[in-house]
C-alpha cells in the first residue's frame, strides 16, 4: 500500500505537476483543471503543492453516490457518469483539494492515476513521492510538524508594503 | 475540434489612443515561417512600424509575445518576451523574462498583445478569459513595482493572476528601465519600461482558465517525459540550479573572466565573499523556479538585519552581483549591499546590468577627473562604497541631479560629458555590456556583442561561451559545428564564424519557441542533456501539428535572425555600428588571463559575415541570402 506525500519545504514552485495532471486526465495543459495545486506566495517563502490526502470526507456528502474508495489503490475516486457537479465535495474538503470544472460540471479530484501518479514522475525536485505507508507517514508527520514550527521573525514585516 | 495546438491562435490588439481593443486571428502561415514569440514580433514590427519612428512616441509599438512552447509541459516554458524599438539603442529591441506572466497570458487566451498609441491618463490592461479591459491606473502612478503588483492583484480580485508592470524609473523614462513581472522577474534590457511609460501604460495583468492542447498528445507526452528525464542530468544543474547563476562568480573568477572595475580587469580577489556559496550560507531562504522549469535558478533571499536590511525577495543573480557589486569593487559587507541594491533596482524597475555599468562608468570618470563634485551634486564618487551605490541607484531612478545624466545610459552620458569619456564607456549600439568578457571567456563574445541586433548582450541570442569556454556542442554537430572547438582565445582562421552562426541560430530558436536559454547547453560527451534542435523539432511537431524537422527549424531561426538584422538596416545601422567598445580591446590588467585582449575584431567579424551571407563591407544581408530565406519582399523594401 502506498501514499502520495510531499517532502516539505523543497518545492520550487514550477507548476509542472499541475500541467502533467491536467494533461494526463484531460489532454490539456491547464492548471485550473488539475487535481493538484501549487500554492506560491510571491512575497513569502511559500511554494507548496496541495493535493487530496484521500481522507474520504467527500464520500458521505455526495448526493449522487458518485464518490467511492478504490480497493486497490485506496484512492477516493469520482464516477463521472454519476457526478452532477453539485459541489458538496468541494465544500466539505478541508484542504481545498477538490474543484468543479466550470465547463463540464464534473468534480476534479486526485485519483492517484490508478496507482502510478504522473505528478511524481514529472516532479524535477522529487518533492512529490509515492511511498510505502510507513515511509510516507514520516513525511506526513514532517508536514504537520511544520505547522508547529516557530517562525523566524524578520525585523521588517512581510508580506511587505510597497 | 480544437483548431490550434500549442498556439492559442489569437492576437490582442490594443490601441490606447482610441481606447480600442480588438482580437485578431493569428495567421497560420506565419507559424512555420516565424515560429512565435520574437519571430512574430519581428514580423509585425517590420511590417507595421514606420522606419525612424521615435521610440518614445505613441507610434512605437509594444508587443508582448509568447511562443508555442510557453505555458506547456516543455521544460523552461515560462517565457514572456517584449519587442519594440529601443529608446536606448534606437534599434531593434527584444527583452525576455521568466516567471508566470507568459503562461498566464496564454491561459487568458492570447499569444500576443500588440499595444499602440498613447493613453490620455495612466492605465493598465487586465487581460482575462479571452477579453481585455483598459483600467484606470492614476492611483498607481509613482508606486513601486511591489506595491503596484500588490494593489493590482487586490483590485482585480484574482489571486492567481500575474502582473507585469513598471516602477518609478520607467515613469521617469530612464533609458534602461525594466518591465517587471511577478514582483521580481525582470525583462530588464533595452528600456522596455520607458516604452511602457511613454504609452502611459503602467501594467498588464493576465489570468485565465483556458488550456493549451497538443496535436498528438501521446507522442508529445512521451517527448516531454524524455526531455524532463534528460534535464535531471543537466550539465549545469549543480551550478545554476544548486547555487543559482550567482554560483558562476567563483567559477568565472577562477577562469579569470569576472569583469571587475568597469572592465579594467577580469579578476576579483574578494570574489568568494559575493559568491553563490556565501549567499547560500548566509542569506538564502529557498530556491525558486519559473513556471515549468526543472532547473530552478531563482534565489529567494533576504538580509534579516543590519544597515542593508532587505525583505525577502528574489535575487540576486550573477549579472546583478557582478555589475553592481564587483564592477564597483565592493569588498566589505558587499553581499548585503548587493542584495539591497538588487531589491531597490527591482522595486524602482531598473535593469541591474545597465545600472551597474553606468555607476562603474561614472566612478571611473570621477577617478580620472573627467567629472568633478560639481557634476555629481557634491558626491565624491569612489570605488568600494556601498552607501554611495545605493544613493546613486535612487538618484538614477528618480532622475535627480547626476542621476539625470546617468539615466540616459553610458553612451549618451559619455557624449554629454565629452573629454574622452567614451574611452571607458563600455557599450555596443548604446546597450551597456553585461558581465561576460570576450577577452577572458571566449572570443565568440566579440562576435555576439558586435552583431547582436539589440546591442551588447550575453544571453541574446545565446551564451556564446557554451561552445569553446566549457566546451559543449549543444547537439549542433549534425548542422556542421566545427568540432573539437578551437582554443577560446583563438581569433581568426578557426571557423569561429561558422560555429557562432549555429550557436546564435540555436539560441534564436529558443527565443522563438518560448523557452529559457538555460536549456540549450549540453555536450555529446556528457549525454547531450539539453534541448538540442532535434529534441525541439520533435516537441514542436508533436505539440503544434506543424511537421518540421530540426533543419527546417534552424532555417526559420535564420530567417528571423536576418529579419531582425534588416529591421536595424532599415533604421540606418550598418557595419560601423557593429563595433566593440575600446575597453574590450585593451589588455586585461590582472589575474589568470592577464594581457588578453581582442586583437583582431574586424577579422573575426569578417569571418562571421561571410558565414552568415552578409556583405562584408556594409554588414547588410545580401539579396541572395534573403531570397534563400524567403525574404524577397524584405530585400525589395531595402532596395538591395
Amino acid at each position: 500500500m502506498k501514499s502520495l506525500i510531499v517532502v516539505p519545504n523543497r518545492c520550487t514552485g514550477c507548476h509542472r505537476c499541475e500541467m502533467s495532471c491536467s494533461f494526463v486526465h484531460f489532454k490539456t495543459m491547464n492548471p485550473s483543471k488539475s487535481a493538484i495545486h501549487v500554492i506560491r506566495v510571491d512575497h513569502a517563502p511559500i511554494d507548496a503543492p496541495i493535493f487530496c490526502v484521500q481522507c474520504g470526507l467527500c464520500i458521505d456528502v455526495c448526493p449522487a453516490k458518485a464518490i467511492s474508495r478504490n480497493n486497490k489503490t485506496q484512492a477516493v475516486v469520482v464516477d463521472y457518469e454519476k457526478c452532477t457537479g453539485c459541489g458538496n465535495c468541494v465544500n466539505v474538503c478541508p484542504y481545498g483539494a477538490v474543484t468543479v470544472d466550470p465547463v463540464t460540471k464534473k468534480a476534479i479530484k486526485c485519483d492517484l492515476c490508478g496507482g502510478n501518479p504522473e505528478c511524481v514522475k514529472i516532479c524535477p525536485e522529487s518533492v512529490l513521492q509515492y511511498l510505502e505507508s510507513n515511509a510516507a507517514s514520516h513525511y506526513k508527520r514532517m508536514t504537520y510538524a511544520n505547522l508547529q514550527r516557530m517562525e523566524l521573525k524578520p525585523l521588517i514585516p512581510y508580506p511587505r508594503k510597497g | 475540434m480544437v483548431e490550434w495546438h500549442g498556439y492559442k491562435g489569437k492576437i490582442l490588439r490594443v490601441n490606447l489612443t482610441k481606447k480600442e481593443v480588438k482580437v485578431e486571428e493569428l495567421k497560420k502561415d506565419w507559424c512555420k515561417l516565424y515560429i512565435g514569440q520574437s519571430g512574430f514580433g519581428a514580423k509585425i514590427l517590420w511590417e507595421e512600424m514606420q522606419p525612424k519612428t521615435d521610440p518614445l512616441s505613441p507610434d512605437n509599438m509594444l508587443i508582448s509575445s509568447t511562443g508555442p512552447f510557453t505555458g506547456t509541459l516543455i521544460p523552461g516554458s515560462g517565457s514572456i518576451s517584449y519587442q519594440f524599438k529601443s529608446p536606448a539603442t534606437e534599434a531593434w529591441a527584444e527583452t525576455r523574462s521568466g516567471g508566470s506572466f507568459g503562461p498566464k497570458l496564454k491561459f487568458a487566451g492570447f499569444d500576443l498583445i500588440v499595444v499602440t498609441g498613447k493613453a490620455e491618463k495612466p492605465v493598465y490592461l487586465w487581460v482575462h478569459d479571452g477579453t481585455c479591459e483598459i483600467k484606470n491606473a492614476e492611483q498607481l502612478w509613482g508606486k513601486t513595482v511591489h506595491e503596484t503588483t500588490d494593489r493590482i492583484l487586490r483590485e482585480i480580485g484574482q489571486p492567481e493572476a500575474s502582473v507585469a508592470c513598471i516602477g518609478p524609473a520607467g515613469e521617469k523614462l530612464v533609458k534602461f528601465a525594466a518591465i517587471m513581472n511577478d514582483y521580481d522577474r525582470a525583462a530588464g534590457r533595452t528600456g522596455g519600461g520607458a516604452v511602457f511609460a511613454s504609452k502611459n501604460l503602467k501594467a498588464i495583468a493576465a489570468s485565465g482558465e483556458e488550456g493549451i492542447e497538443a496535436a498528438d498528445p501521446d507522442k508529445f507526452y512521451e517527448a516531454v517525459m524524455e526531455a524532463s528525464e534528460t534535464m535531471r542530468k543537466y550539465f549545469f544543474q549543480e551550478l545554476i540550479g544548486g547555487l543559482g547563476t550567482i554560483g558562476l562568480v567563483n567559477a568565472l573568477n577562477a577562469a579569470g573572466t569576472l569583469p571587475t572595475k568597469n572592465f579594467a580587469t577580469c579578476f576579483f580577489p574578494a570574489a568568494d565573499t559575493v559568491s553563490g556559496e556565501t549567499l547560500a550560507e548566509k542569506y538564502l531562504i529557498k530556491r525558486r523556479a519559473c513556471f515549468g522549469c526543472t532547473i530552478g535558478c531563482g534565489r529567494y533571499a533576504w538580509v534579516p538585519f543590519g544597515r542593508f536590511m532587505t525583505p525577502p525577495h528574489e535575487g540576486p543573480e550573477y549579472e546583478t552581483t557582478d555589475m553592481i557589486g564587483i564592477q564597483s569593487l565592493l569588498e566589505k559587507e558587499n553581499l548585503e549591499a548587493i542584495i539591497r541594491a538588487n531589491y531597490l533596482c527591482n522595486n524602482y524597475g531598473l535593469d541591474t546590468i545597465s545600472t551597474g555599468n553606468v555607476i562603474a562608468f561614472a566612478t571611473e570618470a570621477f577617478e580620472k577627473g573627467v567629472i568633478t563634485e560639481k557634476d555629481t551634486d557634491g558626491l565624491k564618487l569612489e570605488w568600494n562604497n556601498p552607501n554611495l551605490l545605493l544613493t546613486l541607484i535612487g538618484k538614477i531612478a528618480k532622475r535627480e541631479g547626476v542621476g539625470n545624466l546617468l539615466a540616459e545610459g553610458v553612451k549618451r552620458a559619455a557624449e554629454k560629458i565629452g573629454k574622452g569619456a567614451d574611452k571607458f564607456a563600455v557599450h555596443v549600439k548604446g546597450l551597456e555590456v553585461p558581465a561576460h568578457d570576450p577577452r577572458g571567456e571566449s572570443r565568440s563574445f566579440a562576435i555576439q556583442y558586435a552583431v547582436e541586433p539589440r546591442g551588447a548582450c550575453h544571453m541574446h541570442p545565446n551564451w556564446a561561451g557554451a561552445y569553446d569556454f566549457v566546451p559543449l556542442d549543444n547537439g549542433l554537430k549534425p548542422h556542421g559545428l566545427p568540432w573539437p572547438p578551437p582554443d577560446k582565445f583563438a581569433e581568426t582562421g578557426v571557423k569561429r564564424g561558422v560555429a557562432y552562426k549555429l550557436l546564435a541560430l540555436h539560441g534564436e530558436l529558443a527565443e522563438m519557441l518560448g523557452i529559457c536559454r538555460f536549456y540549450l547547453w549540453g555536450g555529446e560527451d556528457f549525454g547531450l542533456t539539453c534541448l538540442t534542435p532535434k529534441r525541439l523539432a520533435t516537441l514542436y511537431s508533436t505539440l503544434t501539428g506543424f511537421k518540421m524537422d530540426e533543419f527546417e527549424l534552424m532555417k526559420a531561426a535564420e530567417r528571423v535572425w536576418n529579419l531582425k538584422r534588416c529591421f536595424n538596416v532599415r533604421e540606418g545601422l550598418t557595419r560601423k555600428d557593429d563595433k566593440l567598445p575600446k575597453r574590450l580591446l585593451e589588455p586585461i590588467m590582472t589575474g589568470p588571463t592577464k594581457g588578453q585582449a581582442v586583437k583582431d575584431p574586424d577579422g573575426i567579424l569578417d569571418e562571421y559575415y561571410e558565414a552568415s551571407g552578409w556583405d562584408k563591407n556594409t554588414g547588410i544581408p545580401t539579396r541572395r541570402k534573403l531570397e534563400e530565406l524567403g525574404l524577397k519582399d524584405v530585400a525589395d523594401k531595402l532596395k538591395l
